[in-house]
């Protein structure tokens, strides 16, 4: 009698485990990467300046204010801190606050103002800043491009 | 006769269908891939601002004070309107003997923020550190 060879019908199993492994570290690092909130004003857009120090970790005291353009029904251009209208007179009593809290001002200022905003607007914050005793400020420019587009190109 | 039903015990370990996870894991990661948002790498351009002082005139400026004005349509160096290109060669001839030179940069109300921004990153790149911003 011929034997008959048994022919197993189960199928090749993928290891799903190291697979399933790496997905999750990937989930967990978007997860902790992603911002939920944008705590920025991104209609802003910054000339090229790339010779100054990069911006990397600032200090927790850094004060990051915002220029945008001209606001569509006051005519005002827009300064706001992270993404927040402020007026002259709330960011005076901000920067005021913030030195008398800190005693002293060499806490960082960042003016992150449109290219094309005229410099009176400029002027306008930079005289707040100077008005609570801050006069060392420092402007935001694009190092390196990688999310917006480079300015005529 | 009574007929005593044995109970069987299986020996199989509990499976837990992965399938349904690893399709939401899935849609998960194509979901933050998709969102993910490269960020431009920013620089700070910094500048001080002088003290007002009305008395303060054009001619009591000490000799080692360079003065760059900016305008509506761009840079006047020494009087003399001058493209970017020409104020970076001529900043770089002049900061080659003095490094701690001052330079103030006088802009008018109408100029536009890119011409400051542009002016700082030159003297950033030709390491002048004395700089000082001062509005008309």
């Amino acid at each position: 009698m011929a034997k008959v060879k048994k022919v197993r019908s189960a199928g090749c199993d993928l290891n799903m485990t190291p697979m399933i492994d790496v997905v999750f570290q990937l989930i967990i690092f978007f997860v902790v990467t992603m911002k939920m909130t944008e705590n920025e004003y991104e209609d802003i857009e910054l000339e090229d300046g790339k010779h100054g120090p990069i911006i990397k970790e600032m200090p927790p005291q850094t004060l990051i204010i915002e220029l945008g353009r001209r606001l569509p029904f006051s005519g005002r251009y827009r300064i706001s801190i992270n993404n927040a209208l402020v007026s002259e007179a709330a960011l005076s009593d901000l920067l005021v606050g913030r030195v008398n809290r800190y005693r002293n001002t060499n806490f960082p200022v960042l003016i992150r103002a449109d290219y094309r905003v005229p410099h009176r607007e400029v002027k306008r914050v930079m005289d707040v800043c100077t008005g609570a005793g801050i006069w060392k400020l420092s402007f935001v420019a694009i190092f390196e491009h990688k999310a917006s587009k480079r300015k005529g190109g | 006769m009574k007929v005593r039903k044995s109970r069987r015990i299986t020996n199989d370990q509990p499976q837990l269908e992965m399938t349904p996870m690893i399709d939401v894991v899935f849609q998960l990661l194509i979901f933050f891939i998709v969102t993910i948002k490269q960020e431009d790498i920013l620089s700070m351009l910094s500048a001080a601002r002088p003290a007002p002082d009305p008395d303060a005139k054009p001619e009591d400026t000490p000799p080692n004070v360079l003065n760059i004005e900016i305008n509506k349509t761009g840079f006047i160096l020494r009087g003399v309107p001058v493209s970017k290109a020409l104020l970076e060669r001529r900043l770089s001839n002049i900061s080659e003997y003095d490094k701690k030179v001052s330079v103030v940069i006088r802009c008018t109300g109408d100029s536009p923020h890119k011409f400051l921004v542009q002016t700082l990153d030159i003297c950033h790149k030709l390491k002048l550190s004395n700089l000082a911003i001062f509005s008309m």
